[in-house]
């Protein structure tokens, strides 16, 4: 009975599905104020999984609200802050979680993607969770240095699939979120 | 030829940022107690148009130094036009108190795409445009030092 029931909560819930991307705050750095430029702002807003883009200056972080229904890339986020002519300094996404077991130092697929989770502890994600991105130009390069040291896994260098994660199952070359919570 | 040019030009320029020398396009928005304000109602004193926003952290910075200046050569004939971009009318009332600011001050909601950034083509804040007597742009983006140089010659 109890297998069932744990069999039709799968079905219900999808595997460990995970629902949309909602928010997301974005740090920006370079020469110059990049919430103070419009250029940066235009590029973020072209992109068609971005409904809103605001500037919380306490934080010094824009905030921005996903279009329900589409796909977030992070990154086609990254590029547009590149294009704009600065760079991330960081990005926290928050999505809903429907029983998730994530684990240090390894992979799991929610959705459409693939992620790496780095200097957690093992737990079960329920409900909204906010992930920080570590892949390299996500953060600021000492960031990516002290992430990078968490795993001997090469695939946090490139953000693809090398050998390492082949080996688990995950196609070649594919891409891989190295995110932490 | 030279009538469809002339036709043709302003019409370009509309979305051009006044140069050196030119004209400053007239600024007719609400100011804090909703009253529309005219750039135009200026004319005789040199003015610094400031485009800004509450959220922007360089514009906040530099509000003490305009309000130093502003103290010192308001009563000479200077004037500060300051132009908010704000999308929430709220912060910028809470800007306006925190930064004592004392000048005129106006705002047109919407941000980046709103018609008077757009009209004046700002691509980032702040973005300040110093006017002579007349409404002629004599300098874009001037430091605090070269204001007080075009104030202490200008004004007489």
């Amino acid at each position: 009975m109890k297998k069932i029931i744990f069999i039709l909560l799968i079905a219900l819930t999808g595997l460990g599905a995970i629902a949309q991307f909602k928010t997301g705050t974005l740090q920006a750095a370079g020469l110059t104020c990049a919430m103070c430029t419009k250029a940066i702002n235009e590029t973020l807003k072209d992109l068609t999984f971005i409904k809103t883009v605001k500037a919380d200056i306490k934080n010094s972080q824009f905030i921005i609200d996903f279009k329900e229904g589409t796909t977030v890339d992070p990154d086609a986020l990254k590029r547009a802050v590149e294009d704009a002519g600065f760079s991330v300094a960081k990005l926290k996404l928050s999505l809903s979680f429907k029983n998730v077991q994530v684990d240090n130092d390894s992979h799991i697929k929610m959705g459409d993607k693939t992620y790496h989770f780095l200097d957690v502890r093992s737990q079960l994600l329920n409900g909204e969770k906010t992930i920080t991105f570590v892949d390299k130009n996500f953060v600021l390069a000492r960031e990516f240095k002290k992430y990078a040291g968490k795993t001997l896994m090469s695939c946090v260098q490139s953000g693809k699939a090398e050998s390492c994660c082949t080996k688990e199952g995950i196609t070649g070359n594919t891409r891989i979120y190295h995110v932490t919570i | 030829m030279i009538s469809i040019l002339i036709f043709v030009l302003p019409a370009f320029q509309v979305f051009a940022q006044p140069a050196v020398g030119q004209q400053a396009y007239e600024i007719s928005l609400p100011d804090i107690n909703g009253k529309v304000q005219h750039l135009s109602d200026q004319q005789g004193k040199m003015v610094l148009i400031d485009f800004w926003a509450s959220w922007c952290g360089p514009c906040r910075r530099s509000n003490p130094e305009l309000l130093k200046l502003y103290s010192q050569y308001r009563d000479k004939g200077f004037e500060i036009f300051g132009v908010s971009i704000d999308d929430q009318k709220d912060a910028w009332k809470k800007a306006i108190a925190k930064d004592r600011i004392s000048w005129k001050q106006v705002i047109e909601t919407g941000g980046w795409d709103a018609p008077v950034a757009v009209q004046w083509k700002i691509e980032q804040i702040p973005s300040s445009f110093l006017i002579d007597q007349q409404g002629k742009v004599i300098a874009i983006d001037p430091s605090k030092e070269q204001i007080e140089n075009y104030l202490k010659s200008g004004l007489k």
